[in-house]
Parts: structure tokens; C-alpha cells; sequence
């Protein structure tokens, strides 16, 4: 539960600038080998975090309906629907 | 006829004019009043009085609007414009004129809402609840959305449809909601409150509608919802309306965006950009690694070259050549003396040889013995006539007596 709150506590933009810093470090030169060699695992790495985020999330729209103070159910929800119930056609 | 026109009624125009004056001014149906009309001959002296004429299709009437109260106008009067003036009716005696003497002018159609608009905007400012730095940060991945707003308008469908053309992988959560009329700020505020509630893992929420009139827009003018937006721990979006209106929802939100298609292109970034950008971000990574790589074979090279110049190596394979070449000197030495030796050997054999009386006697010299004393005859004193010597030869012995001798001196 820790884990996760902490997962989420680092964003998106956040891994992006750490990449930018990353090649940054690494165009400025002057790194021994180790240090390259580490910067580029990293960099990998967050490269990888980064596309996995991009994909992590499922294509989901969905309609909330409150029926009470602390009741809700979620259904599925289509643009086309409210064409329909408008019925301005 | 005299009785028709008594002379007691006779008035200076200063007087006559008072009158009115103060007739005009203990009429309350005259005093604090609105008038409506449309601006013209607007003027604005140098001295910041504004002078103007109010009409309608019909009438018109004269207005000045001194400096004391046209200072803190939210707008510059102009020709044409529909407006409500408050302010007096009041008799201007030097001219014998009656005029509106305003004291405050709205634009027409914003009327008492836009007062109260006025108001509210002002009061929550200085609560604070404009501040830029309360402000909730966008994040620039959001996974989770939810949208407040009529779920059978256009704006919901603008922005679904864009939202999930950016980015099609994004779960958006359609919060269906009255967007106006009397309950519709109340309504808005409530889901806001519940989606803090129980959907914390909202990235931000987006309350919106489409563009209309200021009666229309009111429910985001509401201090219930100002409020809600204000304590949402979920960042909130505003998309109300069409680009010039403002509403105080407007100046809460965490970002503000013109139209409910604007919110969707504002706030859900182009996926295939951002795996541009990281694929960018990662080609630069590669290329930088393999430049700092190549600059550092570079200097392993010039390393290792210099390190081969001083390694102990060479000192070590110097000195085993130097013991090569010493041990080559030596045998060349020793094998020298050896053979120096040798021929030294040889040479003294050959002397010893030479010494040998063999050697002498095979070359034709013989040796004479005394008989039985076998003393080697040196000199002639040693034997006397009539004595018994042996002579060794190269291949035997001869014996026999002497029998002559004689002292000669030989010279050699």
C-alpha cells in the first residue's frame, strides 16, 4: 500500500525531466566509463518506466450515478446516448 | 382680463427655477433611479467630468457623470452603447435644464447579476481564493478524468471525442450534472465534494458547459460552487462558455480554459508526442553514452600506451635480454679460456714432449749408461778404460768397454 502511494507519488513529468538531466549529463561529457555506463542504465530505465506509463491506463468511459450520500454505481457511457435522449434530430 | 393674469404670480427665472430644483430633488420617484438608454454624443472633458445624451427610439435626456464617480468605471462609455445609468434627476438652474446626474453606468443586459458578479469576484479575491500559488498542478500524464457537466450536451461529447483522439488509452468518468438554473451550482459543487470523496485517484476534474448568456453561465458564478472548487484536493478544470466569458468558477479553478473542447486539448497530452519525446530523449541518451564510451576508449588507449612505457615489463624483459647478451659474453668468454687453456695444454705437452729423452733419442741422440751403476755418462772423467757402459738408442740398447778416451770441448 506504501509502496503504491509512493509509485504514484513520482510523475510522469517528473521521470521526463530526470531523463532530460540524465542526456544532459551525459552531453556535457567528461563522465568516466562507470559513471556513463550508469547514467545510461538509468536513463534505459526511466525511458522504460516512462513508455510503460504511457500505456498503463485502459481506454474506459464511464458514467457515475450518485443514488445517495454515499452510494454510486458506474455504468458505461456513450457520446452517442446523449444524441439519442436529446432526440433534436 | 387683469383677473386672468394676477400679478402676483410673477417669478424671476432664478426663482422659477429653484422651484424646480428643489421640487425635482423632494421627488423620490426622481432620486436613485435607473434609466435605460443608449450612449450618444459622449464626451469626456479634460476636467474628467463625463458628458453625454441618453436615448431610446423616442426621447432622450441630458447626462453628466462628474470625476468623483466615473473614476472606478470597469469600462469606457461609448456611442451606440446600451447601458443603465443610476443616479438623480435633477434641475441644472444656470441653463434652466433638467439632467441625469449618474452616478454609476453598467453595460446593459449585465444588470444587477453583474453587479452581484462584481461583488462576489471582489470578496473572494480578497479571501485569496484567486491565488496563483493555491494553484494545483495539471499533471502531464493523466490517466483518470472525470468530467462534471450535462452528459447530453455538446461539450461532454467535444470533450470525449478529443480527449480520446490525444490519448486513446484514458479512462474518463462522465459525472452527470445540472449546468444550469437554480440547482445547477449546488449540484456541481456536491459532485465535486463526492469525487473527493471516494475517487481520490482522479488526476483532475473538468466542469464545464457550453457558451451562453450571462443568465446562463450563472451557476459558475456561485459562491457554493467558488467554495467547492476552492477545497477540491483534485485539481479542477474550468470550461464554461465561449472565450469571453468569465466566470468566477474561471478565476478558482486550478487552470481555466476557454471552451470544453479547449479544456480536452489544454489538459490530455498527444500520446504519439510523448512517445516522440521519450524516443528523442532516449536516441540522445544512446548517442551521448557511446560519444562518452568512445571519448573514454580514447583515453584508455593513450593510457594504456603511455602505461606500456613505463611498465615494469620492458625493464624486466631489458634485463633478461642484458643477461642474454651478458650470458652469451660469458660463454664466449669462458669458452675462449677454455680453448686458450687448451692450446696452453697442448703447447706445454708439446714442450714436455720436446723434453722427453725419447723424443731426443728418436731424433738420434743416445743416452750412455755406466754399467751396473747405471749412472748416465755426462762427461768423459766418469768411465775409465777397460769399463762396461750401455748406450740406449731409439729402439734398444747397445753395451760394450771402452777403450779410448778423450776430453773435447763441443760446441752446441
Amino acid at each position: 500500500m506504501k509502496a503504491k502511494k509512493e509509485n504514484a507519488e513520482i510523475k510522469f513529468e517528473d521521470y521526463i525531466e530526470k531523463l532530460e538531466k540524465i542526456v544532459q549529463q551525459l552531453e556535457e561529457g567528461e563522465l568516466t566509463l562507470d559513471e556513463s555506463v550508469k547514467l545510461y542504465q538509468e536513463g534505459m530505465n526511466i525511458s522504460k518506466i516512462c513508455l510503460k506509463m504511457l500505456n498503463e491506463a485502459k481506454q474506459r468511459v464511464e458514467e457515475l450515478v450518485i443514488q445517495g450520500e454515499e452510494q454510486y454505481t458506474i455504468n458505461p457511457f456513450s457520446i452517442h446516448k446523449g444524441e439519442k435522449e436529446n432526440n433534436e434530430f | 382680463m387683469n383677473n386672468y393674469y394676477p400679478e402676483a404670480n410673477i417669478y424671476t427665472v432664478s426663482k422659477i427655477n429653484n422651484y424646480l430644483k428643489t421640487l425635482f430633488e423632494n421627488n423620490d420617484n426622481l432620486q436613485n433611479i435607473w434609466v435605460l438608454g443608449e450612449i450618444s454624443n459622449f464626451k469626456l472633458h479634460s476636467s474628467g467630468h463625463m458628458y453625454f445624451v441618453l436615448k431610446d427610439e423616442e426621447s432622450q435626456i441630458k447626462c453628466v457623470m462628474f470625476k468623483g464617480n466615473n473614476f472606478n468605471l470597469k469600462f469606457t462609455p461609448q456611442d451606440g452603447m446600451k447601458v443603465k445609468v443610476w443616479g438623480d434627476i435633477r434641475i441644472y438652474e444656470r441653463k434652466g435644464e433638467y439632467q441625469l446626474y449618474a452616478r454609476m453606468i453598467i453595460e446593459s443586459g449585465k444588470g444587477e447579476l453583474y453587479l452581484a458578479f462584481e461583488k462576489l469576484k471582489e470578496k473572494l479575491r480578497k479571501e485569496g481564493l484567486f491565488a496563483e500559488e493555491k494553484k494545483k498542478k495539471i499533471p502531464l500524464l493523466p490517466r483518470k478524468i472525470a468530467i462534471i457537466t450535462s452528459p447530453t450536451g455538446a461539450a461532454i461529447r467535444d470533450i470525449i471525442t478529443i480527449s480520446l483522439r490525444r490519448f486513446p488509452n484514458l479512462s474518463l468518468l462522465v459525472v452527470p450534472s445540472l449546468v444550469q438554473g437554480t440547482l445547477a451550482a449546488q449540484q456541481i459543487a456536491e459532485r465535486i465534494d463526492f469525487l473527493n470523496k471516494y475517487f481520490r485517484d482522479l488526476d483532475f476534474i473538468i466542469i464545464g458547459r457550453g457558451g451562453g448568456s450571462l443568465e446562463e453561465l450563472w451557476a459558475f458564478n456561485e459562491e457554493i460552487l467558488a467554495r467547492s472548487i476552492y477545497r477540491s484536493k483534485i485539481p479542477i478544470v474550468s470550461a464554461v462558455g465561449h472565450e469571453t466569458d468569465f466566470t468566477i468558477a474561471d478565476f478558482v479553478a486550478d487552470l481555466r480554459s476557454p471552451t470544453p473542447s479547449a479544456a480536452a486539448e489544454m489538459t490530455v497530452p498527444e500520446k504519439d508526442k510523448l512517445i516522440n519525446t521519450i524516443n528523442l530523449l532516449t536516441g540522445k541518451l544512446i548517442r551521448a553514452t557511446k560519444r562518452n564510451i568512445e571519448i573514454n576508449l580514447e583515453n584508455l588507449n593513450s593510457l594504456n600506451k603511455s602505461i606500456k612505457y613505463h611498465n615494469p615489463e620492458n625493464k624486466i624483459n631489458q634485463y633478461y635480454q642484458l643477461l642474454d647478451e651478458m650470458t652469451i659474453r660469458l660463454k664466449t668468454r669462458i669458452n675462449y679460456q677454455f680453448q686458450w687453456l687448451v692450446e696452453k695444454v697442448n703447447k706445454d705437452t708439446q714442450r714436455l714432449s720436446s723434453l722427453n729423452p725419447w723424443a731426443v733419442i728418436e731424433r738420434g741422440y743416445s743416452i750412455c749408461r755406466t754399467l751396473p751403476d747405471l749412472e748416465i755418462v755426462k762427461k768423459v772423467e766418469q768411465v775409465k778404460i777397460g769399463n762396461q757402459v750401455e748406450i740406449i738408442v731409439s729402439n734398444g740398447k747397445l753395451c760394450g768397454e771402452i777403450n779410448k778416451k778423450e776430453v773435447a770441448k763441443l760446441e752446441s
